[in-house]
C-alpha cells in the first residue's frame, strides 16, 4: 500500500494536469463543432449532409486508439508537421467526441416540434436564427444529461493516450508499477480513483437528468 | 523513411500472413468477448430485477464497477492482478496458455456484458406489468415467467441497442494490444514501426475495423427486421 500512498501525490496531479486537462479541451473544442454538424445532418443540402454524415459514420465506427495512430504516426508523415504526443492524442479524442456528440445534438433538434420552427420564422427569424436562437438551446438542454454521461466516457478514454506515450495517470501508474513492483496495490489505487471520481459524475447527472425531466413535464402545456 | 507509397507491403513477405493471422485474432477476440457479454449481460439484467435483495445489489454493482472504471485500467487489473491471488504453478499454467488472449476476452466479456445488463434492464421495463403479471398468474413461477414470457420478448426489443454494443466490442478489442496480443492495432503500429509505411499500415488497421463495424450493423438489421415485435414502433417507420 505505501507504494501506492507515496504515489498519490504524482498519480493525481497527472489525473489533473493530462487526463481532465484533455477531456476538458476536448470537449471545448468538440462541442461546438459538434453543433455545427448536428444542423448539418438534418440539411437538405446534399453537399452538407453526405460529408457529415461520412465523418460521423466513419469516426463512430473507428476505435479511438486507430485515430491517435492516425493523429500522432501518420498524420504529420501526410502533413510533414509532427505534433506533440499530448496535442496529438487531443486532436484525436476531440474528432472523435464530435461524432458521438453531433448524433445527440441532432437527437436533440429532432426532438423539438416543427411547430416552433414555423412560428420562429413566421415571427420574421431566418432559418439560421431559429435554430440558433429557439431550437438548438432547448435541444442542449434536452440532451444535457446524454453529453454529460459522454464526456465521462471521454473523461475514461482519455487513458488511451498513455499508449501513444503522454504521461497521463495511467502511464504514471505503469512507471510507477515498473519500479515498485506493486502492481495490486497501484492498479486497484488507480481503479478505485476512477471509480469514485466517475460514479460521483454520473450520480450527480441521473440527478440533473430526473430534474430536467421534472421540468420538461412540468412545463408542457 | 518511404518517399512513396508502397501498398504491397501489406501483402508481401512478411507482413502478408501477419496481416491474416492478426485480422483473426481481432474476429477471435471480438465474437468470443461478445459471445460470453451476452450470456453473463443477460443473466445480470434479469438479476437486478430479481426478488431478493442481495441478488439485486450484486447485480448492481457490477453494472457500476466496469461503467465506471476506463476499460485499460480494467484491462490491465485483471492481466496483472488477478494471477496474484493465485499459486506459483496455476500462474505459471495460465501464462503458458495465454493469458494475453484470455484476460482480453475476460476483461471484454465483463466490461461489455455491464452495457448488455443496461439493455436488458431498460427492456425489462419495456414490458408491461400486465404481461408479468398475465404470465405469474397462468402458475408460471417467478423464473418460469422470466424464462418463456419476458425473457424472449425483451431479448426482441433491445436487438437495436445491441447492435451498437456488439460494434463497440470490435472498437474496443483493439486496446488488447496493450497486454501483448497481436491483434490489428498491434500489428499496425508493427508495421509502422519497422518499415515506417504509416499510410499503409494506418489504412489497413481502419479498414478493418470499418468492414467490423458496418458488417455488423448490416448483420444486425437483418436480424432486426426478422425480430421485430408487430405492432411496436419500428426504425424508418416515421412516427
Amino acid at each position: 500500500m505505501a507504494a501506492l500512498f507515496d504515489n498519490l501525490g504524482a498519480l493525481s496531479l497527472a489525473l489533473l494536469e493530462i487526463n481532465l486537462r484533455m477531456t476538458a479541451s476536448a470537449i471545448a473544442l468538440a462541442l461546438p463543432i459538434g453543433c455545427l454538424f448536428a444542423v448539418g445532418r438534418l440539411s437538405r443540402f446534399p453537399l452538407v449532409y453526405y460529408p457529415v454524415t461520412a465523418y460521423v459514420n466513419v469516426l463512430r465506427s473507428s476505435p479511438l486508439l486507430m485515430i491517435m495512430f492516425w493523429a500522432y504516426y501518420t498524420g504529420p508523415m501526410i502533413t510533414g508537421h509532427p505534433n506533440s504526443a499530448y496535442v496529438a492524442a487531443l486532436v484525436a479524442l476531440s474528432a472523435f467526441e464530435v461524432a458521438y456528440f453531433t448524433e445527440i445534438v441532432r437527437a436533440g433538434l429532432q426532438s423539438i416540434p416543427l411547430s416552433q420552427r414555423r412560428a420562429g420564422l413566421a415571427t420574421g427569424l431566418t432559418s439560421g436564427q431559429v435554430t440558433r436562437l429557439v431550437t438548438l438551446p432547448q435541444a442542449l438542454f434536452r440532451m444535457a444529461p446524454s453529453l454529460l454521461t459522454q464526456s465521462i466516457i471521454a473523461f475514461q478514454d482519455s487513458t488511451i493516450a498513455s499508449i501513444i506515450g503522454v504521461p497521463d495517470v495511467f502511464q504514471s501508474t505503469n512507471i510507477i508499477n515498473a519500479r515498485e513492483q506493486r502492481p495490486i496495490a497501484l492498479y486497484s489505487g488507480l481503479a478505485v480513483m476512477y471509480f469514485v471520481l466517475c460514479y460521483l459524475l454520473s450520480r450527480a447527472v441521473r440527478g440533473l437528468e430526473a430534474r430536467a425531466q421534472r421540468r420538461i413535464a412540468g412545463g408542457a402545456p | 523513411m518511404p518517399t512513396e507509397l508502397d501498398w504491397s507491403i501489406l501483402w508481401s513477405e512478411p507482413y502478408g500472413g501477419w496481416v491474416v493471422d492478426a485480422v483473426l485474432t481481432t474476429l477471435e477476440l471480438a465474437l468470443l468477448s461478445w459471445a460470453f457479454a451476452l450470456i453473463i449481460g443477460t443473466l445480470a439484467g434479469l438479476a437486478r430485477e430479481s426478488p431478493h435483495l442481495a441478488v439485486r445489489l450484486v447485480a448492481t454493482a457490477h453494472v457500476e464497477i466496469f461503467r465506471n472504471i476506463p476499460l485499460l485500467v480494467q484491462l490491465f487489473f485483471i492481466y496483472y492482478v488477478l494471477p496474484r491471488v493465485l499459486p506459483m504453478e496455476l500462474r505459471h499454467e495460465l501464462f503458458r496458455l495465454g493469458w494475453e488472449m484470455g484476460s482480453a476476452v475476460l476483461t471484454l466479456a465483463l466490461y461489455t456484458s455491464a452495457k448488455v445488463a443496461e439493455h436488458v434492464r431498460a427492456g425489462l421495463n419495456a414490458v408491461t406489468r400486465q404481461v408479468k403479471w398475465s404470465a405469474l398468474s397462468t402458475g408460471l413461477t417467478w423464473w418460469q415467467a422470466q424464462r418463456y414470457v419476458t425473457a424472449p420478448l425483451v431479448l426482441r426489443i433491445i436487438v437495436p441497442s445491441l447492435t451498437s454494443e456488439f460494434v463497440t466490442v470490435f472498437k474496443s478489442s483493439s486496446l488488447a494490444m496493450t497486454v501483448g496480443v497481436v491483434e490489428t492495432s498491434y500489428l499496425t503500429q508493427e508495421i509502422g514501426f519497422q518499415s515506417f509505411h504509416w499510410i499503409e499500415a494506418n489504412t489497413l488497421g481502419t479498414a478493418v475495423y470499418l468492414s467490423c463495424a458496418w458488417s455488423v450493423a448490416g448483420l444486425m438489421s437483418i436480424i432486426e427486421r426478422r425480430t421485430h415485435v408487430p405492432g411496436l414502433l419500428r426504425r424508418g417507420t416515421g412516427g
